[in-house]
């Protein structure tokens, strides 16, 4: 069982990166119109459709896929969701309140069906939840319910499951249902943001043939799928007439799949597709081929390197601070991605909801004199240092540029290692054998808690990447600002977190993360919340 | 040194065309020949002394970088520019050159000692031994070289210098083997090694006295031009992410770099390029400078 766990969690990180790589989606719609027969709704659809580029999807339940984010939320609708103002509003559910932050009453907006006409009900999440949880379906995204009461005894760590049902639901009536969670819990209303999949609803169509619902997902959402989704092909959706939330600005969405980014980014070069992401590296590029038409959308996700917590070299707090001290961020950010990355003051993304930026202090700005001052100080580090980090992803120059830095200002003898690929990459890791890593976090919702909890806690899914860091003192506080009584309280909460944290210094925070897209003329401007684009909201030009 | 392995054939029967030839191989020597030994010559002495040559300029150090300085062009003391990282292209180029010429060696180096001691083998004694390196030979060949050596190096912890060097080796060898066998075999039946065998000297010492030093001219000038052909695949392996690792400094990783940013500086690329391009021209004509000089055939 910890085998198996552990290769999830790899891989959720692969797809988390994944993502981030290749959020953006192409629209295009040329020719839809002419594919159509040439009738005057096929002419209409040319009008207002669009292409999308995006990597070939892996699963469209919901609660089973890594990779497939463009789709679901096109075809789903969450209960919440971030507005442009990244503000969280409330989208199928009408309300979701808590006296004490450990039992939530959701209630959902009347009026509302599924592309079959099925109506929305409570029992569609409870179900829904309940299937996602429950440890034989081997769903991937269950650990997204992982706080909700009975949560260990339908998917226990070891051994067979005791429950079918997670016993922290609790149907009211057919708009409302009650979540018990296992600890208070005031960010649960972002945790049923867009990110987490695993908290959307399905019909009871879906259980009949679930393989069949996996190909034609039937969702809430303001897109339903035109035609089953086939390998290769085009995913096709088209507006859903009887949405009752916010009508779309588009009647149709092609997600065409691309192999890599680069043949994307051509295509949309070439007018093929009208959204297409852009990898870090390339954004020098970009802006010359696409000037105003390249975006770069603020995103929660986070860089960082960690260390190996094998290596008694690095054991001394003040080796890991000169480390971060000679690195100068914004001489890179420049360099290397043309100003289009956020250098770190904290450990979340500065774009996060109350993050505390400048936490990190002097330990995250540039001083190479003190930096190696410091690391004298401490003894200095003997011996090769090896930064590790996944090839072929373009982050050649950026790894590059830290290991010149690192051997320049410091003196002493740091090179970049690329592992073959990822597999090498989270293998090098899991048996120790490194010295420094790349690490990256990409939260699933808009809350610091998502980012703090998964890498700086021993059960995070992205502890390994911290070197396995944990502290007693940063959970308990972890868990005082999850229940502080209100949002600004909770923002308290995590600012003491991160100064707990960084008092430890047990990583060296790089960049904040802002996604890249780059558009066709069609596209006159992108809707975005959080680093990702709404592509239902897409405003088109003329 | 490479003058060194252009003997004159001995005894060139020829007395009548001797005149014309010497005035032809003269023409071959200044031109084809003494244009591409000059530049591989300067090259070599790049490779052997590179903090001179890279100094000639400026710092010299190819590691010497500043992020400030980031794609800038040309400046005082750094003729060729700087690449992304700051680090100056000059003393990385000249820096650049070792590798590639030394994986180019050695891997031709390891490719004909294998195919030498194979090639001769089987085309000596024939029978099963000629049967079993035929059919390697021919396996070897069956295999793409280029994704054999993707293969094998993808599965290669640490790509040093050697290791990269012995892979192009060992995918290198079979077509020189098969000519070592066939150059070998028509030796074999010549009556001086007929008469060594019937004074019943050893098969070792009629193989290195009397059979290989006539039989390996061949093989010496491909091995020559395979030169040119590994310090390509090295470069193109490289280029892949499967050949030689940072912190190396080759000219496939400043390809590899500089391709990433060719359309906004497009100098990173050029340079490495235009070395890569002019090693492998030189070493190739060289190759062809010998053949024409050493194949009576041809030179007729």
């Amino acid at each position: 069982m910890k085998q198996p766990a552990k290769l999830q969690r790899a891989v959720a990180l692969a797809a988390v990166a994944a993502l981030a790589a290749s959020l953006g989606a192409c629209g295009q719609s040329k020719d839809d119109g002419d594919k159509g027969g040439g009738g005057p709704s096929g002419a209409a659809h040319a009008d207002t459709g669009i292409s999308v580029a995006i990597q070939e999807p892996d699963h469209l339940t919901p609660g089973n896929h890594y990779s497939s984010y463009e789709i679901l939320i096109a075809v789903f609708s969450p209960l919440t969701i971030l507005n442009d103002q990244e503000e969280l509003e409330f989208l199928q559910a009408e309300s979701v309140d808590s006296e004490d932050a450990i039992t939530w009453t959701i209630k959902l907006r009347d009026g509302w069906t599924f592309h079959n006409g099925e109506p929305v009900t409570a029992q569609s999440y409870v179900d829904a939840w309940n299937h996602t949880a429950y440890g034989p379906n081997a769903w991937v995204n269950s650990g997204q319910l992982r706080n909700v009461v009975g949560y260990d005894q339908t998917h226990p760590v070891e051994g067979e499951p005791t429950a079918t049902e997670l016993a922290g639901l609790k149907v009211v009536d057919d708009l409302t249902f009650t979540v018990e969670l296992v600890g208070a819990d005031r960010q649960f209303p972002f945790q049923l943001s867009d990110g987490q999949t695993g908290l959307y609803p399905m019909p009871q169509a879906a259980y009949e043939d679930l393989d069949a619902f996996d190909k034609l997902p039937i969702g809430n959402g303001p897109f339903k799928m035109a035609k089953a989704w086939e390998s290769g092909q085009d995913v096709v959706v088209e507006a859903y007439a009887d949405y009752a939330g916010p009508a779309p600005t588009i009647s149709q969405i092609n997600f065409r799949t691309y192999i890599d980014t680069d043949t994307a980014y051509t295509d949309a070069l070439a007018g093929e597709v009208d959204i297409a992401a852009v990898a870090g590296a390339k954004v020098a590029i970009a802006a010359q081929d696409f000037g105003e038409r390249l975006h770069s959308l603020d995103a929660p996700g986070v860089d960082f390197l960690g260390f190996n917590p094998a290596d008694e070299r690095f054991s001394d707090v003040r080796v890991r601070q000169a480390f971060s001290m000679a690195i100068d961020r914004a001489a890179i950010n420049e360099a290397i991605y043309s100003g289009a990355q956020i250098p770190s003051t904290s450990l979340t993304a500065s774009t996060m909801p109350g993050s505390p930026e400048g936490v990190c202090g002097k330990y995250c700005e540039f001083d190479p004199a003190a930096a190696k001052s410091l690391l004298e100080e401490a003894g200095g580090v003997e011996g090769a240092v090896e930064i590790l980090f996944p090839g072929g992803w373009g982050l050649e120059d950026v790894f590059e540029a830290y290991a010149n830095q690192l051997r320049q200002n410091l003196e002493i003898d740091v090179t970049a290692l690329p592992a073959t690929d990822w597999a090498e990459f989270t293998d090098k890791i899991a048996t120790g054998d490194y010295h420094i890593n790349r690490g990256r976090w990409g939260a699933l919702y808009p809350s610091q808690q998502d980012t703090l909890h998964s890498l700086y806690t021993a059960a995070g899914d992205g502890n390994f990447a911290t070197g396995g860091y944990s502290n007693p003192q940063v959970d308990a506080l972890l868990a005082a600002a999850d229940a502080a009584p209100t949002l600004e309280d909770s923002f308290e909460g995590y600012r003491a977190v991160q100064e707990a944290i960084l008092a430890d210094f047990p990583v060296i925070p790089t960049f904040g993360n802002r996604y890249l897209y780059v558009t066709s003329d069609r596209i006159a401007d992108l809707h975005s919340a959080a680093g990702s684009v709404r592509f239902a909201y897409v405003e088109l030009a003329g | 040194m490479l003058d060194a392995q252009i003997p004159e054939p001995a005894g060139a029967p020829e007395p009548a065309g001797a005149a014309r030839l010497t005035a032809r191989r003269r023409a071959v020597r200044r031109w084809s020949f003494a244009a591409p030994a000059a530049a591989l010559a300067a090259l070599v002495a790049c490779s052997i002394f590179p903090a001179f040559f890279a100094g000639l300029f400026g710092h010299g150090d190819p590691r010497d970088c500043d992020l400030h300085l980031s794609a800038e062009g040309p400046a005082p003391g750094h003729p060729f520019g700087f690449d992304v990282q700051g680090c100056d292209v000059w003393a990385n180029v000249v820096f650049g050159a070792r590798s590639s010429i030394v994986v180019g060696l050695m891997a031709t180096l390891i490719a004909v000692a294998i195919a030498v001691a194979l090639g001769t083998w089987a085309g000596f004694y024939g029978g099963w031994a000629d049967q079993v390196v035929s059919r390697l030979t021919e396996v070897f060949l069956g295999f793409p070289f280029l994704l054999g050596a993707i293969v094998v190096l993808n599965s290669v912890g640490q790509r040093s210098p050697w290791a990269v060097s012995a892979v192009l080796g060992v995918f290198g060898w079979p077509t020189m083997a098969r000519l070592v066998r066939g150059s070998v075999r028509s030796v074999r039946g010549l009556d001086y090694v007929v008469a060594a065998t019937t004074m019943g000297l050893s098969g070792r010492r009629i193989i290195l006295r009397h059979v290989l030093p006539n039989a390996l001219t061949p093989v010496l000038i491909l091995a020559t031009i395979s030169i040119g052909a590994v310090i390509v695949a090295e470069s193109s392996l490289t280029y892949l992410g499967v050949g030689l690792q940072p912190p190396a400094i080759s000219w496939g990783l400043q390809i590899a770099a500089g391709s990433r940013h060719f359309q906004t500086a497009p100098h990173i690329l050029i340079w490495p390029s235009l070395f890569l391009a002019v090693t492998v021209l030189a070493v190739i004509m060289i190759g062809e400078a010998l053949r024409t000089a050493l194949d009576p055939k041809r030179a007729a």
